[in-house]
């Protein structure tokens, strides 16, 4: 293949979504043959920005260039017609798990290709699939169903429907979030490959800043929507100097910490393990009216930790004991008898029954406690209902309002309450403050507070460290399933909390 | 990725993909074993595919709709209508054949665009809309026959002498053999070769794989729902010509009974060899599966009564076997 050089540029783009500037003013340029990683905190632009290179953003102001002409990116075809394509993390929303590898890898190719042809023509799909998967290095049976694979195979798969056409920037977002050390490799062995046989440019997005410096030529750091430095990767690179740059210390908004007594010891998990690898060999314990926070980046497997000692996951090993008694917890109504409760991440998914009503929602946790030999006594959930809106101050017109039509906050304050109302021991918290806005963050917090002053365990588990840092008493911080440092929040700093959430095991040095 | 990929399936695999054939077999040698040739010869053989063609009929037409995840109560029902259609064209108004069988495909499509309208236009899932249709069709059929079976020797529903007095030797042999299974093998033919070799076919399986990721690939998902329908139409029509030719009239609720077997042939067929969704030669041996073991049982002496049980606890069998190695949610 002949080496031409290729160049995709973008100058002042900026993209306004309802209420937030996602981006402002970002320059931004890459040649041919590199890989460049994109880097920043959570909600920093990173993904923004590649979407608008995809074509998946329509709404951005500014130019970008395509060897050094002004191209419009305003859908997806005309993206991937330049040789821009992507691959996002969630695999399996691209994959079509029922159909064999060959389909999967041509599927574009199936749709757009076919023209007046109403057969398929089976042995040209097979052999192009496999050609384009040789391409990658990748030796896969193509007649394999898409389901049977693994999520590094499946994510081959998708880089190879990429590059059926022709490709000559590929983005990757976050693509080892989800793959063990060894399947990590492979993926670096091939995109050098693509580098180096097909002079394609490949950026990639991640949070993993180890691998940052063992495969990328060069990154760039974003925050708040602009970019912030970037720089060739040298030897004398040092993931210190990426991370303070991904910080910056511009926000400083603190929530107050009200002291609590802590009491003795009273919840502990020991050597947890789940049947998926996420969660791997986990002890954290926590004392009455403690809150302790468990730290890590998007995938370090917090949400997996707080579902399997739930028992939401299936738990493969280890031990869950409260007030000094061993549980055990096979699913989460174990998990609620013994006076657990979990406000899970997917708050209108899996925190609240949407379509119900807030009183209904305030006594699902423990709705024996208002029956009369099975039957719901409405005057009792009536009750509950008006005392936990006015305690938590949950805004709605009145009790009977369906819980879809609340705020995001509000909302998560009736799945918090649920479990006051259930007189709860242990509150698992994932994510609280995903989706609400300053003023219900702040609530929010107050009102986790207040359970812990009642002596309750609290765990909090968040990607945002600012939070962790002013609510918790205590930090775990995880990454890849482990747990790789225990911190005292008093005493630690949002560097420190990073330098173990990417994955370093020496001691930080401050 | 050498190293990662399995590439010998494991041996339970391929005995679990292949479960439903070797129940099968293990059944075929069971019967064979105590009545001998009176199973296992080629007139009892002619028996069995002769029995099953129906029920495969329909199952083709639930495989069809079922490929892009959709889902049809109301198939057998509608069958019912247009068996209606094919006797009273072909006894009322004394119209040949071909003419018949033309104008009753062309009303059953007609009144499958109700179910159509619900599922495509109103948006009510596939299975409460055509629940609702399944009474629809019961009624529209009755209220068309005037509240009676068309059978040879009645009048018409406006009280007139038929054109014709009774059916035709022709008119019969439709739903006898060899006609009934060549009708029966040319469908699954004509679905097996759609579903599989046309890059229609494979839409269909990509919208029932990932509806969302079939939709930002470019396919017109609406356009191929509707195009699903309207083949299950036509199948769901021939279906219903073959029962009025073998029952010598179009019967009240003729077709309705249908329904269940030729879903449980589906269901059966969508794992074998390791497919794992609707496919033409897995509801054919689906189809087969349920006919060997209704023909087999009767001989060895099970009674009439009895059988539904029988023939429910095997194909539970087959599709334990099918289903037990899958991950649980």
């Amino acid at each position: 293949m002949e080496k031409e050089n290729s160049t995709l540029e973008c100058r002042n783009v900026s993209i306004e979504f309802p209420g937030v500037k996602a981006l402002t003013n970002v320059n931004f340029s890459i040649g041919s043959g590199t890989i460049h990683a994109m880097l920043g905190a959570n909600g920093a632009g990173k993904s923004t920005l590649m979407k608008v290179f995809a074509g998946a953003n329509p709404g951005y102001t500014g130019e970008v260039l395509v060897n050094g002409e002004v191209v419009e990116l305003r859908d997806t075809n005309t993206a991937k017609r330049l040789g821009i394509q992507i691959v996002y993390q969630e695999v399996d929303t691209a994959l079509i798990g029922s159909m064999s590898v060959a389909e999967n890898v041509m599927i574009n190719s199936l749709v757009m290709d076919m023209g007046k042809r109403q057969f398929v023509n089976w042995p040209n799909i097979r052999k192009r699939a496999k050609e384009t998967l040789e391409r990658l290095n990748v030796h896969l049976n193509v007649n394999e169903l898409c389901s049977n694979l693994s999520l590094a195979e499946k994510q081959m798969v998708l880089i190879a429907r990429a590059i059926v056409h022709e490709c000559k920037f590929l983005i990757l977002d976050e693509p080892t979030a989800p793959l063990s050390d060894t399947e990590t490799k492979e993926l670096f062995k091939m995109v050098r490959h693509l580098r180096e046989t097909y002079n394609m440019t490949v950026i990639f997005i991640t949070h993993r800043l180890y691998e940052v410096l063992e495969v990328c030529d060069a990154y760039t750091v974003m925050r708040n929507g602009e970019i912030v430095g970037g720089a060739p990767i040298t030897e004398q690179t040092t993931t210190k100097e990426i991370v303070e740059m991904m910080l910056g210390h511009s926000f400083d908004e603190s929530f107050p910490k009200e002291a609590t007594e802590i009491g003795e010891e009273d919840f502990e998990v020991s050597h947890l393990c789940d049947t998926e690898g996420m969660v791997n060999d986990v002890s954290i314990h926590c004392r009455k009216g403690e809150i302790i926070g468990i730290a890590g980046l998007v995938g370090a497997g917090k949400t997996e930790l707080c579902k399997t000692i739930f028992g939401a996951m299936k738990a493969g090993s280890g031990e869950v004991k409260l007030h000094g008694k061993t549980l055990k917890i096979k699913n989460p109504s174990d998990a609620v008898k013994e006076r657990i409760a979990l406000v899970p991440e997917e708050r209108r998914k899996e925190g609240v029954l949407i379509t119900e009503t807030v009183e209904f929602n305030l006594a699902a946790g423990s709705l024996g406690q208002f029956c009369n030999a099975s039957f719901v006594n409405r005057a009792k959930t009536a009750a509950n209902a008006k005392k936990y809106v006015e305690e938590l101050g949950i805004k709605t017109p009145t009790i009977k309002q369906v819980v879809a039509n609340l705020s995001g906050g509000n909302q998560q304050k009736v799945a918090v309450g649920k479990w006051i109302a259930a007189d709860s021991d242990v509150y698992i918290f994932d994510e609280p403050t995903k989706g609400v806005d300053v003023n219900a963050k702040t609530e929010i917090f107050r009102l986790i507070n207040d359970i812990a002053k009642l002596g309750k365990c609290v765990i909090y588990a968040s990607s945002e460290n600012q939070e962790l840092l002013s609510i918790s008493d205590r930090i775990y911080v995880m990454y890849d399933g482990k747990i790789m440092a225990e911190l005292e929040t008093a005493k630690t700093s949002e560097d420190e909390i990073m330098h173990y959430s990417v994955g370093a095991t020496e001691a930080y040095a401050g | 990725m050498t190293a990662t990929m399995k590439s010998n399936k494991s041996l339970t695999r391929v005995l679990m993909d292949w479960a439903a054939v070797i129940v099968m077999i293990a059944a075929i040698i069971i019967f064979t074993a105590v009545k001998g040739t009176s199973f296992f010869s080629p007139v009892n053989a002619i028996n069995i595919l002769r029995a099953m063609s129906i029920t495969t009929i329909f199952a083709i037409g639930a495989t069809v709709t079922m490929a892009p995840d959709g889902f049809d109560m109301s198939a057998c029902t509608l069958a019912s209508c247009s068996g209606y259609i094919f006797a009273s064209t072909f006894l009322w108004w004394g119209l040949p054949i071909p003419v018949a069988v033309i104008i009753t495909i062309i009303v059953t499509m007609v009144l499958y665009q109700l179910t159509m309208l619900l599922i495509l236009v109103c948006h009510i899932p596939d299975m409460l809309a055509t629940c609702a249709l399944m009474f629809v069709h019961q009624g529209l059929g009755l209220f068309y026959t005037g509240g009676g079976a068309v059978s040879a020797g009645m009048s018409t529903r406006w009280g007139a002498a038929p054109v014709r007095p009774g059916w035709t030797t022709s008119f019969l042999a439709i739903g006898k053999s060899p006609y009934c299974i060549i009708i029966m093998l040319a469908v699954v033919i004509f679905a097996h070769i759609f579903l599989t070799y046309t890059k229609h076919g494979r839409y269909l399986y990509a919208m029932g794989g990932n509806k969302i990721a079939a939709k930002l690939s470019g396919i017109n998902t609406t356009k191929y729902r509707y195009m699903a329908g309207m083949i299950t139409a036509v199948i769901v029509a021939i279906g219903a010509m073959v029962v009025t030719s073998r029952n010598s009239a179009a019967q009240i609720q003729g077709c309705d009974n249908y329904l269940m077997p030729s879903l449980a042939a589906v269901f059966v067929g969508r794992s074998v060899g390791g497919q794992e969704k609707p496919n033409a030669l897995g509801t054919l041996i689906g189809a087969a599966l349920v006919c060997v073991l209704d023909n087999g049982l009767t001989q060895v002496g099970v009674a009439y009564y009895v059988l539904p049980a029988v023939r429910g606890a095997v194909m539970a069998l087959a599709l334990v076997l099918a289903y037990i190695t899958k991950k649980q949610d």
